[in-house]
């Protein structure tokens, strides 16, 4: 437990300056704004209970929004994916294929489960951001497309990550 | 109450949830960018000094872009420069002209040593033959006359101060144009005396006398003094006294004059002989 908390502290202090300092300079166009930081939600353990998960996202989110000054838009996104991850995951468990402990990481779960776990996650993330972050239904194509676009970014950055990053047992 | 109770625990993951997010959505609509929080100041100073840390090393990967483009701009800088030099040239030029209608040049120089107690006072300069300076050069202020270079060094000037009661130059009323001799009594170091004004000129206390120009030492029409008061116990001619309009204590900048066509007058003066 104690060993986690610090590994998780630390995995949190890097991914919010990996997202400061390295994915908010990516601009490539208006379209692709990855937002690596949501990897830190990804892979709280199994059994995070709820009240901790929703915290810790508020939590997350709210960094981000201290230092891109964007006041309760991230916070209010990544919220959201907290709040859906346990449903996520009893999707996806409902079929069977895994067994309910550990990290939903790639190494436990395998590239294929894993993939579709993080990517309904992240274009939740995203479509929420995009949405709040436009403050209007009105250029919904391009928020779409936003999403799209910054998903698909945000998770090849997240799988080239797990696959550096795996340990085969 | 048992069953609200039952209703919270049962869906407390939801509500927290709600909770939660309605406190997010009530940030995202107060905010304001104008807010000056210790916190925000906290997280403007975490964020700006590892931003400028990453820019460090941005400009590292940047050098020879950037190199580049300085020389590219210095180059620019030149050449507006030596456009830039010429029409300043041009102008000085044309402000001599103004002064005078032969060709004055003005070297700038600073008094690094000066007197005004002795009857037979000499200032020091901080220019000399290094800066073009010559013996016999006129020395003036923005108001006035300062003297004329007795010696010269490499870096430095000696000059026979107006207050010099061996010194003399030539100066004219402003207004009636009547020129005569001007020095000074060694008295008091504000004022000097015009002699040789024929009797028969109208003066009045408070009027000008400036540099004649005759002598090709100094440009003509410097202020130099105004009239104090005059009498005429030298038989037909005024003596006047004058106030000095410049404070030789206080001397700090002045110009040495350098008469371009001082040779060319001088020729002409030996070809009258």
């Amino acid at each position: 437990m104690q060993n986690g908390l610090i590994k998780y502290s630390g995995l949190f202090v890097l991914l919010i300056f990996l997202q400061l300092f390295l994915f908010n300079n990516i601009q490539l166009s208006g379209y692709i704004n990855p937002y690596f930081y949501i990897l830190f939600i990804l892979l709280l353990p199994y059994d995070t209970p709820g009240w901790l998960l929703l915290l810790l996202g508020l939590f997350t989110g709210l960094a981000i929004d201290a230092f891109m000054n964007s006041h309760g838009v991230h916070s209010s996104a990544t919220l959201l994916m907290a709040f859906l991850r346990p449903y996520v995951l009893n999707y996806l468990s409902e079929r069977g294929e895994i067994e309910n402990k550990g990290i939903p990481s790639m190494s436990q779960y395998g590239f294929s489960w894993f993939f579709r776990y993080a990517t309904i996650l992240t274009v939740a993330h995203h479509l929420v951001l995009f949405l709040i972050e436009s403050f209007t239904f009105v250029n919904l194509g391009a928020t779409l497309w936003r999403t799209i676009l910054s998903s698909l970014t945000t998770l090849a950055f997240i799988l080239i990550t797990q696959l550096l990053f795996t340990h085969r047992k | 109450m048992n069953s609200l109770i039952r209703f919270i625990v049962k869906y407390h993951f939801a509500l927290l949830f709600l909770v939660l997010e309605s406190f997010s959505l009530w940030i995202l609509a107060n905010h304001t960018y104008y807010q000056h929080s210790k916190f925000e100041n906290a997280t403007r100073t975490i964020e700006g000094y590892f931003s400028n840390r990453i820019d460090r090393g941005r400009q590292y990967l940047k050098l020879r872009a950037t190199n580049e483009q300085l020389a590219k701009e210095n180059l620019d800088l030149r050449n507006q420069l030596s456009k830039l030099s010429i029409n300043l040239e041009r102008l000085q030029l044309a402000q001599n002209d103004t002064l005078s209608d032969s060709h004055y040049l003005y070297i700038p120089a600073r008094v690094v040593n000066n007197s005004v107690n002795k009857q037979n006072n000499f200032l020091t300069i901080n220019v000399g033959k290094l800066h073009g300076v010559e013996q016999e050069m006129g020395v003036v202020t923005n108001n006035g006359i300062v003297g004329i270079v007795a010696g010269v060094s490499e870096h430095y000037s000696t000059v026979i101060s107006l207050l010099n009661v061996e010194l003399k130059v030539s100066a004219k009323l402003k207004r009636s144009h009547y020129f005569g001799s001007l020095f000074w009594n060694g008295r008091d170091y504000r004022e000097v005396l015009l002699t040789e004004i024929p009797q028969h000129v109208a003066l009045n206390v408070g009027d000008t006398i400036i540099t004649s120009g005759f002598s090709a030492i100094f440009p003509p029409n410097i202020n130099l003094a105004t009239i104090k008061s005059f009498d005429t116990k030298a038989g037909n001619f005024y003596t006047i006294r004058a106030s000095l309009l410049c404070d030789f204590k206080q001397l700090n900048h002045v110009w040495v004059v350098k008469n371009l066509h001082e040779k060319e007058s001088e020729m002409l003066d030996k070809k009258e002989e």
